[in-house]
């Protein structure tokens, strides 16, 4: 198992990436949402302005457990990140031949379960209601991403990182329906991985009650809500190295360029439907789930019977 | 030098937590006017939040009654250092005029270290935006105190050289200084 | 569908462009008969304390600390602007600004002192309450018999305006 250096040096650049820029989407994500009704909104840089306040509060700890929220908080982070080094952003996949789609979904569940970690750690009423809300919503949508991945390593036949998340889902010889189909559904799902407005009773549930990162405050704060938005800008970044490889021209800074247009084209998308649609209860939520994890099995059923 | 930056970050991104604490609600409502787009709190980084525990400013209204004052004061004890309180209205400010009922202690300075008054009863939502600028510092305050005292007593008695004596009666004449 | 209905309400949200008005930072004009806070004018001031008497809030406070002299205290926490202390001055000293920019850190900026004069008889030295309307009439010299009933005497000519309002009628006065 061989690591070059420069699989290692894109590995970081991806990391800086997601650090940097997440924010800044964040801060689109709100201005426009702002905009949308009809007010002028916070500065573009705010998030980073939050991140930088949380972390210079004191940090009280409270709870059951407070070991268990230093680890939740760290893991929440470190998911996503490890998650960012593996999907390609603008190239290849930085751990091409290295690493595979099974760990991606997995750390992808991971990510999710450090939220469960974090509100069973707090212990208090209003978080584990959260936590609750959470498990239900994740057992019904990992299941969606992961047909995704796997109709795309069924046409390639292969599971590799760099050649499932390469638009392979279009990859059959005949007209690619499961890859239209697939489209479609995690277009209807975006919202719901990213945890925005329709979708919104597991992390950002601070409107309603004050969901799973109730009891954290101050730097393990700004670690949580640092983790969602990393996760905004890695499941775009999935989402186009699944669905939308093209406009490849292979000089490196120039394909970063096209990549980051195509995450704030999609982030805008996002804010369309975060700022017109109201939350959904979690039955609702899951139901719609539900509905879609069916269209995803006859898309699945498309794919192994080659189209 | 990071601690320096979070500090100079502070009053640009101020995260608001609402405590009712037995009011009449009027200034709830001034308090969600303000929120709204006509009024935005947000451009300045102001956000509501859920929990004390995310808060850096808790926003209290109505008086410290006997029911809720020892909620308010665990709410602000759960508040992470750095932390500011604002009064908003006549009731928190002072104590209202509810100030001598058998439910209220008395102003939300007799439970929790006040840092900011916004007086009215409601006040606008201008009044509160104001209040708001004043303690980030945006805009100077305009009240200070006002004390008059006469210094010239306008009574005729006090000015003798204005009696005239006008056989055995004594006249005052009108003054017209003062 | 009800992603068309989305659509149009996107649209027309947009439509009404930015309505936040840039208050912190541009004056914004008060409706008239807005209540704000009261200014009191010393110099209209009689001392009657009759605001005192009428504040729900009991706001305004009232010491003497001597015979002539009585200090009126508004101390501004407590008042709900609800102008009773306005509405009962006999001299129109109090008014209701539109100022309601009132917020300060240190809540006794809001205070208003006055110390007035209080005018005490020549005679016995205490305060007694001044004259009604009717006295402030024969004070003016409209009626001459009446001059001796009176506790102090103005040389009233000076009171009377310069031209006469009725003019075939001559008065004779001191």
């Amino acid at each position: 198992m061989q690591l070059n250096i420069a699989a290692i040096i894109l590995g970081v650049f991806n990391v800086a990436l997601a650090l940097v820029l997440a924010p800044l989407f964040e801060g689109i994500l709100r201005k426009i949402t702002a905009r949308i009704q009809s007010r002028q909104g916070p500065p573009l840089l705010q998030p980073y302005f939050d991140l930088l306040k949380l972390l210079g509060k004191e940090d009280i700890e409270s709870g059951h457990s407070p070991r268990m929220q230093r680890f939740a908080a760290l893991l929440s982070l470190a998911t996503v990140l490890t998650v960012a080094v593996q999907v390609p952003m603008g190239g290849q996949a930085p751990l091409g031949g290295q690493s595979d789609v099974i760990l991606l979904i997995y750390l992808l569940t991971l990510s999710g379960i450090s939220t469960l970690l974090a509100a069973l750690a707090a212990g208090s009423t209003y978080s584990l209601v959260g936590m609750s809300r959470e498990m239900m919503a994740m057992m019904t949508l990992e299941p969606l991403l992961a047909v995704a991945i796997v109709i795309g390593a069924v046409h390639t036949s292969t599971l590799r990182l760099d050649q499932v998340l390469n638009g392979s889902v279009y990859a059959s010889g005949l007209f690619p329906v499961a890859g239209l189909i697939m489209l479609g559904i995690i277009l209807f799902a975006l919202q719901a991985f990213i945890g925005r407005m329709p979708f919104d009773t597991a992390e950002a549930e601070t409107e309603i009650m004050e969901g799973p990162v109730m009891e954290y405050s101050g730097p393990k704060l700004a670690l949580f809500k640092y983790a969602r938005m990393v996760k905004l800008f890695v499941f775009s970044a999935l989402f186009i190295a699944l669905f939308v490889p093209w406009g490849h021209i292979g000089f490196y800074p120039l394909d970063v360029i096209i990549f980051l247009a195509k995450v704030t084209v999609l982030v805008l998308l996002v804010t369309l439907v975060a700022a017109t649609h109201a939350r959904y209860r979690i039955d609702q939520a899951i139901r719609y789930y539900a509905s879609l994890f069916g269209l995803a099995l006859v898309a699945l059923v498309f794919a192994v019977s080659g189209f | 030098m990071l601690k320096n930056l979070c500090k100079k970050m502070f009053p640009r991104s101020l995260w608001v937590y609402h405590a009712n604490s037995g009011g009449c609600n009027g200034c709830d409502i001034e308090v969600l006017n303000v929120l709204t787009p006509y009024y935005d709190a947000e451009r300045f980084g102001i956000k509501l939040v859920g929990s004390p525990r995310h808060a850096d400013v808790m926003l209290c209204q109505g008086p410290a009654s006997r029911a809720t004052a020892k909620a308010l004061k665990r709410a602000y004890e759960a508040m992470p250092a750095p932390k500011l309180v604002f009064a908003i209205g006549s009731c928190a400010c002072g104590g209202g005029i509810w100030y001598d009922t058998y439910n209220v202690i008395g102003p939300v300075e007799k439970v929790i270290p006040v840092n900011f008054y916004i007086p009215g009863c409601p006040p606008r939502p201008e009044a509160i935006l104001y209040g708001v600028a004043v303690a980030l510092g945006l805009v100077d305050k305009k009240v200070s105190p006002v004390q008059f005292k006469q210094l010239e007593l306008p009574i005729p008695k006090y000015h003798p050289e204005d009696l005239l004596k006008k056989d055995e009666m004594v006249v005052y004449q009108k003054i017209d200084h003062v | 569908m009800s992603l068309l209905s989305k659509i149009k309400e996107v649209i027309i949200c947009l439509n009404a462009g930015r309505v936040t008005l840039p208050y912190p930072f541009a004056a914004k004009p008060v409706p008239e008969r807005f209540r704000g806070r009261p200014i009191f004018h010393p110099e209209k001031c009689i001392g009657c304390a009759g605001c005192a008497n009428n504040c729900p809030a009991r706001e305004i406070l009232v010491f003497d600390p001597c015979q002539e002299v009585r200090i009126i205290k508004y101390i501004g926490r407590r008042c709900t602007y609800c102008g009773r202390c306005a509405d009962v001055c006999p001299e129109g000293a109090i008014t209701m600004s539109g100022e309601f920019e009132n917020a300060t850190g240190d809540i006794h900026d809001i205070q208003q002192n006055l110390e007035i004069f209080m005018g005490t008889c020549q005679r016995c030295g205490r305060c007694y309450s001044g004259q009604g309307p009717l006295e402030g009439l024969m004070m003016k010299g409209y009626r001459s018999d009446n001059l001796d009933k009176d506790a102090w005497v103005y040389s009233s000519q000076a009171y009377l305006d310069k031209e006469p309002v009725v003019k075939d009628i001559d008065l004779e006065l001191d």
